[in-house]
């Protein structure tokens, strides 16, 4: 029996996998920088007060 | 709550109270719409556009046709349905009433009972409506038999009781009017898939033991979710 | 508060090594599948992202429940993180039985029960998203997603259900014949290896996740307590 060449579509479900995957880590990680940022500030805010 | 000098009319003795509870609610809001009819216009014409939509936009021929009724008149239905409920919450919210019924000295699901009944009013008036201007418009087969108006009211019965617990938060969130049917139509799709199937079936003149499948699961998923909004109702309303 | 904890940095290594190591068993390691060929390599990562997803839901449901009992948020965090994972997995298992299904069923869709199911539930768990954006006080929002939750959670069996149903009256007639039945492979022992190391590993890999999902809630809360601080 010839097994068919599904290559192309083995690579496109990694690559959807990894895409969505790291995708995801790199949202969080930008979401937890940008909070960081945002409690620096307003701890300043709040000692200078 | 029953004081030492009560009266014994039905409203006031226990049991009484409970059911007199959920009638006054109910009539609450069948009262004021026959006064207004602002809520059951807005679901008809809504109903009759759709299905002059359906009309246009899929252009079949006699035979196809009697195949989609069923999922024509549900899907106009759901939408119709979501409407309403909308409105009939919102109304509510917007006067105040939600509040000033929160504290009468009453049993918090009896609330949720007369306001699902007012809902389900409302919707077999459209339905009572829709399907008579269907027929004319389209004649179909065995329209008004009794098991396709029961398997309406079974549906519509189930839409209604998790639809109304849906309104009750939708309503107090900002995105109120486009949040009910995203969180409604998930949760009802076995209403639907049933409802649907049933009717079909009712309408093409299947033989019941093929029906009552759909027909038990309309059931069933009327039961657990009346039962399961009647208990979340209390934890949705809580102060 | 920003620093991780010990147990979360040997975690992250241990799920790293663990996310490569599936890489390699399902691209090497793994035999290559005479009937389907290639793609079949999918269905390892399909199955565990799929498992853990599921499992995921659960988690928000009784956590739902606990919340409704305990009135404590942090039942709410759990949920929220919980869903918000699941999410991510579940559509990556929905993406990747959809791109092996094409070249086997000859379809990029089919409305067999489990995927539909999986479909719906996933609307779900983006409605719950949704409810919650829209509510401002957080001790609304925690009740209304957790009874939300429950809701779903309900209806879920009884809509797979009502589509299997569904599909014993209608079966599928598009080329592919008999689509559900092809479906399954004979699955040799070194596969059977492979998918169990991947739903492991992908189970390690949502403890981690989910880890650093409840972190980044906390500094959220701790951020919006001190606005509101500010503000006054």
């Amino acid at each position: 029996m010839d097994t068919p060449d599904t290559l192309n579509y083995m690579l496109a479900g990694y690559i959807v996998f990894s895409v969505t995957f790291f995708g995801y880590l790199v949202y969080l990680w930008r979401r937890w920088r940008g909070l960081q940022a945002e409690e620096q500030n307003l701890k300043e805010i709040e000692a200078n007060e | 709550m029953t004081e030492n000098s009560i009266q014994n009319t039905p409203a006031q003795r226990p049991g009484g109270n409970y059911f007199g509870a959920v009638l006054a609610v109910a009539w609450k809001d069948l009262a004021a719409e026959l006064r207004s009819r602002e809520l059951l216009s807005a679901m008809l014409i809504f109903a009759l556009l759709v299905i002059l939509i359906f009309n246009f936009s899929l252009q079949l021929d006699r035979t196809t046709r009697e195949s989609v009724t069923a999922g024509v008149l549900w899907v106009t239905f759901a939408f119709a349905g979501t409407l309403g409920l909308n409105r009939s919450m919102a109304i509510e919210k917007d006067r105040g009433c939600l509040d000033g019924l929160l504290l009468a000295p009453v049993d918090r699901s009896a609330i949720y009972f007369g306001k699902a009944i007012s809902n389900l009013a409302f919707m077999l008036i459209v339905e009572a409506i829709v399907l008579p201007v269907y027929f004319v418009l389209y004649n179909p087969r065995n329209f008004f038999n009794p098991g396709f108006l029961g398997v309406i009211l079974l549906g519509s019965i189930g839409y209604v009781a998790v639809g109304t617990l849906l309104s009750t938060m939708a309503v107090q969130a900002r995105t109120r009017d486009v949040l009910l049917p995203i969180l409604l139509f998930p949760l009802v799709i076995p209403v639907l898939v049933s409802a649907v199937q049933a009717s079909m079936g009712f309408l093409s003149g299947q033989p019941f033991e093929e029906i009552l499948p759909w027909l038990n699961l309309l059931l069933v998923y009327d039961v657990i979710f009346i039962a399961a909004a009647f208990m979340a109702f209390d934890y949705v309303v809580e102060e | 508060m920003s620093t991780q904890p010990r147990a979360l940095i040997v975690l992250n290594v241990v799920s790293v090594i663990l996310l490569a190591a599936a890489y390699y068993a399902s691209l090497v390691y793994a035999p290559l599948e005479a009937v389907m060929g290639q793609v079949q390599r999918l269905f390892y990562f399909h199955v565990a992202t799929a498992w853990v997803g599921m499992i995921g839901f659960v988690l928000a449901a009784v956590a739902g429940i606990a919340y409704l009992w305990k009135k404590d948020l942090k039942w709410d965090a759990i949920s929220l993180a919980a869903v918000e994972i699941s999410l991510i997995f579940f559509f990556i298992a929905i993406v990747l039985g959809s791109i092996w299904a094409r070249p086997i069923w000859g379809t990029w869709w089919t409305w067999e029960p489990r995927l539909t199911t999986a479909a719906i539930l996933q609307m779900i768990y983006l409605a719950y998203l949704l409810l919650r954006q829209g509510i401002e006080d957080p001790e609304k929002r925690a009740r209304f997603g957790a009874i939300y939750t429950l809701l779903g959670g309900i209806s879920v069996p009884l809509t797979f259900v009502s589509i299997r149903i569904f599909r014993s009256i209608h079966p599928v007639v598009i080329g592919a014949g008999g689509a559900e039945a092809q479906g399954s492979f004979s699955m040799a022992p070194v596969m059977v290896q492979v998918m169990l190391f991947s739903i492991f590993a992908f189970s390690v890999i949502f403890v981690t996740l989910f880890w650093h999902r409840m972190r980044l809630g906390s500094l959220e809360s701790r951020v919006e307590q001190l606005k509101l601080k500010v503000m006054q």
